[in-house]
């Protein structure tokens, strides 16, 4: 069922339009999810507003990205649209591409018999403007005039005319939307779900990979990864089930500032930041998720000649490892000449699983310790160890319950 | 003439109220220009009837006593910006001090269009009923590329531009002068009427 959000377009306690968007939300239930969103949450627009006093329009933002129309229902103020209304689009227009090519329809209900005609044409108007290019459905007008009995007293459009051209318009909007969806589907959403050219393969020094092994590994590690590119923006999320963070493609491309909540920016530029400079290399947040146990880590992507390339988010539920820690799957110290059978003790104890599915021969030549030291240094730093980072993260976390560094959508909700 | 100047912005940093007070210092000897700030004035909100918040007061007084009103008009989204829409809606509701004032609209903007699709917007808004202001409709003096015009000391730049602003600012005082007889004559009018009717 298609997702709309419903802009109530004004800031009054009692309103028509508001009534107008409650009636469409019962009455096309079987035909779509209609969520109405007051504006009156918001602040007002000014370029001055600092960025910790936007969470209110970071979460508008988020559910204009989530949807898959939005409806403006418009009073008329003085023959144009209402200032509190004007404020939400500057919003949604200012530092974000949120409308960019989105499905939108206009209605609006007023006393008089203009019914709002003079303040939807200026509506359409804005919206189709440069720095809004919302993909407005043409033609379908739903203008509502004589608003005090047209209505029931339970809320529903009472007059037959209105309400058969409104069913009119609503389905054609929601068809309008469905033509966009199938453009969508293959330029956005195709390499996501499968590598566009699933037959080729990448050739790295230490052997091949097709694109679709690529795709998979990442899908199966049980560690998620988000990478923010050189430019900050958030290139790609690696498509692993039951993620942690929920990711959305929608936000695939953003400015890491924009798919952030207000809040947690400032921690997740210093991170990305102190990468860039080369200050560090890793930054660790052990931290509760969903329930359980997790460990958040974010590393310095970079190529071998130590230009920065991204940062990487590397999140995951460390409970099974925890669980094999607690139950002194290392206690009998590091033996590195029995490495190999202690482990396959001790996981086969627990899951009854065969330690290495792949090759014996790796993992018995690599003991314990050899192991934690590769996985502390990625980025062929030396100094940079597992302590260090920790500490580190500390000071991140203080302050911020959110910093994740692609988009804390799912820990801020 | 008593100027009451409306800078459309609630940007710290605006060129709209930096052109106005440009055009305060340049008319200082011969008109009073009140260039008003509009950076504290709420949003617009019908719930504040019957209390709306002191500003509105100070502002029905300072335009209600002008003899002409100069609004600059920024553009955002191809439309004037909410902070100026609010203040009209102010300005329309329990209070009306820009009825029958004469009105110049100016703008700034620092895109090629220089905000002339927001002036037209203003224009309709100014005459609706609710506003009912008399608009000029003169010349129209918008301001393009605004940041290569104002400098940051709020100095026109461009010698053409401020020859092209004493022509419209003069004309335009011709205009409310006009205007204000008219409504002056009005409003007698309508007292003899009145008397008659006694
Ligand atoms: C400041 C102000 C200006 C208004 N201007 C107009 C107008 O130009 N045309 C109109 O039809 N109604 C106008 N109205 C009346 C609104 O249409 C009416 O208040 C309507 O109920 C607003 O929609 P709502 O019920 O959704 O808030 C105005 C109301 C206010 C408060
Ligand atoms: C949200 C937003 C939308 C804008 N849209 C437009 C526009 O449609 N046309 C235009 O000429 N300038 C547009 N601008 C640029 C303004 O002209 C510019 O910011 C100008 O400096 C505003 O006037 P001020 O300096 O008095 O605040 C926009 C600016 C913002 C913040």
């Amino acid at each position: 069922m298609k997702k709309i959000l419903a802009l109530v377009g004004t800031n009054a306690n009692f309103s028509y339009n508001r009534l107008l968007l409650k009636f469409m939300k019962k009455h096309f239930k079987q035909m779509a999810d209609i969520e109405i969103y007051e504006i009156s949450k918001l602040p007002a627009f000014s370029v001055d507003v600092p960025l910790e006093e936007q969470t209110e329009v970071w979460k508008l933002k988020q559910k204009v990205k989530a949807a898959d129309g939005v409806i403006f229902s418009t009073p008329e103020y003085d023959h144009g649209i209402p200032a509190a209304l004007k404020s939400a689009v500057e919003w949604l227009s200012y530092h974000t591409t949120v409308l960019k090519k989105k499905p939108v329809m206009v209605v609006g209900v007023s006393y008089g018999r203009q019914a709002s005609a003079r303040s939807q044409v200026q509506m359409r108007q804005i919206l189709i403007s440069p720095d809004c290019d919302a993909n407005l459905m043409p033609g379908n007008e739903v203008l509502i005039g004589g608003a005090t009995h047209v209505f029931s007293k339970d809320g529903r459009l009472v007059d037959t005319e209105m309400r058969d051209n409104l069913e009119e318009c609503f389905t054609h909007f929601i068809e309008y939307i469905q033509i966009f969806e199938n453009v969508d589907e293959e330029e956005v959403k195709m390499p996501i779900k499968q590598p566009r050219i699933s037959e080729a393969y990448i050739k790295f020094p230490t052997g091949r990979l097709s694109l679709k092994e690529v795709q998979q590994i990442f899908s199966t590690i049980p560690f998620e990864i988000d990478l923010i590119d050189s430019s900050d923006r958030f290139a790609w999320y690696s498509d692993k089930p039951n993620r942690e963070h929920v990711r959305d493609v929608a936000s695939l491309n953003e400015p890491v500032t924009e798919c952030h909540p207000p809040k947690a920016v400032p921690a997740v530029m210093a991170i990305i930041n102190s990468f860039r400079d080369g200050k560090r290399d890793v930054v660790t947040r052990p931290l509760w998720m969903n329930g359980h146990r997790s460990l958040i880590q974010y590393y310095a992507l970079r190529d071998v000649d130590g230009h920065y390339l991204g940062t990487i988010e590397f999140t995951g539920s460390v409970e099974y490892i925890l669980s094999l820690f607690e139950k002194g799957a290392w206690d009998k110290g590091a033996d590195a000449s029995t490495g190999a059978s202690k482990h396959e003790d001790a996981a086969e104890a627990e899951d009854n699983e065969t330690a290495d599915a792949s090759t014996g021969a790796s993992e018995s030549s690599d003991d314990n310790e050899e192991t934690t030291a590769d996985a502390s240094e990625p980025a062929g730093i030396e100094e940079t160890d597992a302590d260090t980072g920790a500490s580190e993260s500390g000071s991140v976390d203080a302050d911020d319950e959110a910093a994740d560094a692609t988009t804390g959508a799912s820990e801020e909700e | 003439m008593k100027i009451a100047a409306i800078a459309g912005s609630n940007a710290n940093h605006s060129y709209n109220r930096m052109l106005l007070e440009f055009i305060a210092k340049q008319y200082k000897d011969t008109d009073e220009v009140d260039v008003i700030d509009i950076r504290d004035v709420p949003m617009f909100n019908e719930n504040y009837k019957g209390r709306a918040p002191k500003v509105i007061a100070d502002l029905d007084q300072r335009i209600g006593s002008a003899d002409a009103v100069i609004i600059a008009s920024p553009e955002y989204n191809h439309s004037i910006t909410s902070a100026l829409k609010s203040v009209i809606e102010w300005l329309s509701y329990e209070v009306h001090p820009l009825e029958n004032k004469p009105v110049m609209i100016v703008g700034a903007s620092t895109h090629e269009q220089g905000s002339s699709r927001s002036q037209v917007q203003l224009r309709d808004i100014l005459i609706s009923p609710g506003v009912n202001a008399q608009v000029y409709q003169g010349s129209e003096y918008f301001m393009s590329d605004v940041a290569n015009v104002i400098d940051e000391d709020g100095n026109i730049t461009d010698e053409m531009s401020i020859k092209f602003l004493d022509k419209c600012i003069d004309d335009f005082k011709i205009y409310a002068r006009s205007i204000n007889r008219m409504v002056e004559e009005r409003a007698a009018e309508a007292a003899k009427k009145e008397a008659a009717k006694d």
